[in-house]
């Protein structure tokens, strides 16, 4: 009888065990030990209560393999592989992969891509993240590789190749290939290559090594009241406390099988069903809602969308509007062509509204958190920490004011180098692209995107071993047509 | 070249500037222009004042470098911009971005009150263990630490007590002399 206490569960805890020993290996060189930090982050019986499951459309590549990994809770689209991995109440949303055929252009080189490209995930743990993206990395462009790669809650891997790395919680890596490295809660980093480095919590860091470089830091003694952790403990603060109050309303979602949309959803936007919509939401043409986002009393005009972890409540967003991954809007007013980053934490109060002028650009990570009424005029760039009109004043420039910036300037605690002008170009050009890639601009004919192509999505389910050394891990899956 | 040993160079713990744990930099200072004024004029100037403590002889060193830095503005934001470098600003941005913060702080003021306060434990250098030499190691090895560890001085032991400071300034001039005395 004690033998098979003991032996329950052996092969997930040993899985557990030697993904931390890989994601330690590679990080010896910065001296830094994951074990503390993970060891019952996600306790053993929460790995077996949920089911993992993949979206079959007829617009992505239909080709998953899992093996030897537990996917509790974890959802795939397009061309997945896992391997020894633990992957917990992820999104690996493969809807954006290279297909077979396509030209790259980097540099003087056109590189033709020769297969679909994958998401392959290899001894890795992910807590609640986000996959996202493609490979752009172009040694790597048919294979999007996470390897000996452990990931905190909300943390987003997007368009980043990842190996031996750590990610604290909320930390976003983006567009960065990445060896190495530890990246500290609430961090974003966008850098082309990156390795052997430990960013500190509250980095944000935006580099085009020819063109210009972006870094703030926020303070840490301020940045706590949002984002703290610690080794041996939870991520704690209040953007844990919001997604936890919020967490009830997603249970009904994941545990019913056929759900109706509780809104319109006109016929060229896409609502998508693990997404939570609370009364009084309206959702215009072309927009896009993915899974794992929570609307309440939210206006999404023409084109806008609500990326995945998204909280958009009692907040009007008038069209073309980017809300991207984990980003939350609150009690807040947009105008059109806005583009919030990524984990931003943008909150008004009821009798107390952020107001938030057309084409601004809320720099990733970014916290506009206010007790009393702000307006943002059109056409800023916002980043850090506001909570004021001085605030504001320090970590914003008007985007006509930056473009005349030739050599760098400097404000509190943000340093930029570089022209102004390619900064704000490279921003309107990946805010474009991303407005196309999701659907923004379809006339009924042409520019299809994620809002007509991932309208409608079958999912099924995949389920562990229930019981024995097995318990929690999937049994090898592979799915093609 | 001659044999030269450590104990034929270095300067005897006796004729080099000391102060007790505790002094101040003004102290230390004083310190180090009694020495220099003692010292043999013909040698060069000593650069740097030993700090010693009743336990343990010499507990640490006091350069020229140390005092500056003792002396300068403290600067919350220094660091970050220290830290500019690892993240690919040039070392142009960083130094115009260090320019104007030293130009909104203010110059050294205050200098002679500052010195009577600050204590030197709180800003010396203690030696790390490459940093010592023994007395009988001869001059080829002395050479081989100070470049190999790019060291402006060695402290020079006797049986684990430290007798003397052995200064990259006296090792150059013995070289030096070697040299000269060669018929090339």
């Amino acid at each position: 009888m004690q033998y098979l206490t003991t032996n329950i569960m052996k092969a997930l805890k040993e899985l557990f065990d030697r993904i931390v020993r890989c994601v330690n290996i590679n990080l010896r060189e910065l001296d830094y030990d994951v074990h503390p930090f993970v060891k019952n982050l996600v306790p053993f019986d929460q790995l077996v209560k949920f089911y993992g499951f993949y979206g079959i459309t007829p617009h992505h590549p239909l080709d998953f393999q899992f093996l030897h990994s537990n996917l509790a809770g974890s959802y795939f689209l397009g061309k997945c592989r896992t391997t020894n991995s633990i992957l917990y109440k992820s999104d690996i949303r493969g809807d954006e992969l290279k297909k077979e055929g396509a030209v790259i252009q980097y540099q003087d080189f056109e590189i033709l891509i020769s297969r679909d490209e994958e998401i392959r995930i290899e001894d890795s743990f992910l807590i609640k993240t986000l996959v996202h993206n493609c490979s752009h990395d172009p040694e790597t462009l048919e294979k999007f590789l996470i390897s000996n790669t452990l990931s905190t809650h909300y943390a987003n891997i997007h368009g980043s190749p990842t190996d031996g790395s750590f990610l604290g919680p909320f930390a976003t890596v983006d567009l960065t290939t990445m060896n190495d490295c530890v990246i500290g809660a609430f961090s974003y980093v966008q850098a082309g290559e990156i390795n052997h480095l430990q960013i500190e919590p509250g980095t944000i860091w935006v580099r085009n090594s020819d063109n210009f470089n972006f870094r703030y830091q926020y303070p840490l003694d301020k940045l706590s009241h949002y984002i703290h952790f610690m080794a041996g403990k939870p991520p704690q603060g209040l953007f844990m406390d919001f997604v936890e109050k919020h967490k009830k309303a997603f249970e009904r979602v994941f545990e019913t099988v056929n759900i109706d949309p509780s809104v319109t959803v006109p016929p060229n936007a896409s609502l998508d069903r693990y997404a939570v919509i609370k009364p009084k939401t309206l959702i215009r043409d072309n927009v896009l809602v993915a899974q794992r986002a929570f609307l309440k009393n939210a206006w999404l005009g023409v084109g806008a969308n609500a990326q995945e972890n998204c909280y958009i409540i009692n907040s009007r967003l008038e069209g073309f509007n980017v809300t991207a991954h984990g980003a939350k809007i609150i009690e807040t007013d947009l105008g059109q062509n806005i583009f919030v980053g990524f984990n931003s934490f943008l909150r008004g109060r009821p009798k107390n509204r952020l107001s938030i002028g057309k084409e601004c650009i809320i720099m990733p990570h970014s916290i506009i958190d206010i007790k009393k009424p702000l307006t943002i005029p059109p056409g800023h760039l916002v980043w850090g920490l506001v909570t004021c009109p001085a605030d504001l004043e320090t970590n914003s420039i008007s985007l006509k004011e930056l473009t005349k910036i030739k050599e760098g300037f400097w404000r509190g605690s943000m340093f930029f180098e570089g022209t102004g002008a390619s900064f704000v170009a490279a921003f309107r050009e990946r805010i474009h692209h991303i407005l196309e890639a999701n659907g923004a601009f379809y006339d009924g004919t042409k520019e299809k995107g994620h809002a007509q192509k991932n309208q409608n999505i079958s999912f099924n389910l995949i389920q562990p071993y229930p019981e024995g050394e097995l318990k929690g891990l999937f049994p090898t899956i592979i799915i093609r047509p | 070249m001659e044999n030269y040993l450590v104990k034929d160079l270095m300067v005897p713990l006796s004729e080099y500037a000391t102060v007790p744990m505790g002094s101040t930099l003004f102290e230390a200072v004083l310190a180090l222009e009694k020495a220099q004024e003692e010292f043999d004029r013909t040698k060069y100037k000593h650069r740097g004042v030993l700090i010693l403590d009743p336990k343990k002889p010499v507990v640490g060193k006091l350069s020229h470098l140390h005092a500056l830095s003792a002396l300068e503005p403290k600067q919350d934001k220094v660091d970050s911009i220290q830290e500019l470098g690892q993240f690919g600003f040039s070392s142009n941005f960083i130094r115009q971005l260090r320019k104007q913060r030293r130009q909104q702080i203010a110059p050294l003021e205050d200098l002679c009150k500052k010195a009577a306060e600050l204590k030197v434990e709180d800003f010396m250098h203690i030696s790390a263990e490459d940093e010592f030499i023994d007395h009988e190691a001869t001059l080829d090895m002395a050479i081989d630490q100070l470049v190999q560890e790019k060291l402006l001085s060695l402290m020079v032991t006797q049986d684990d007590n430290t007798i003397g400071i052995l200064r990259l300034a006296d090792v150059f001039a013995a070289v030096y002399h070697s040299m000269a005395e060669c018929s090339i």
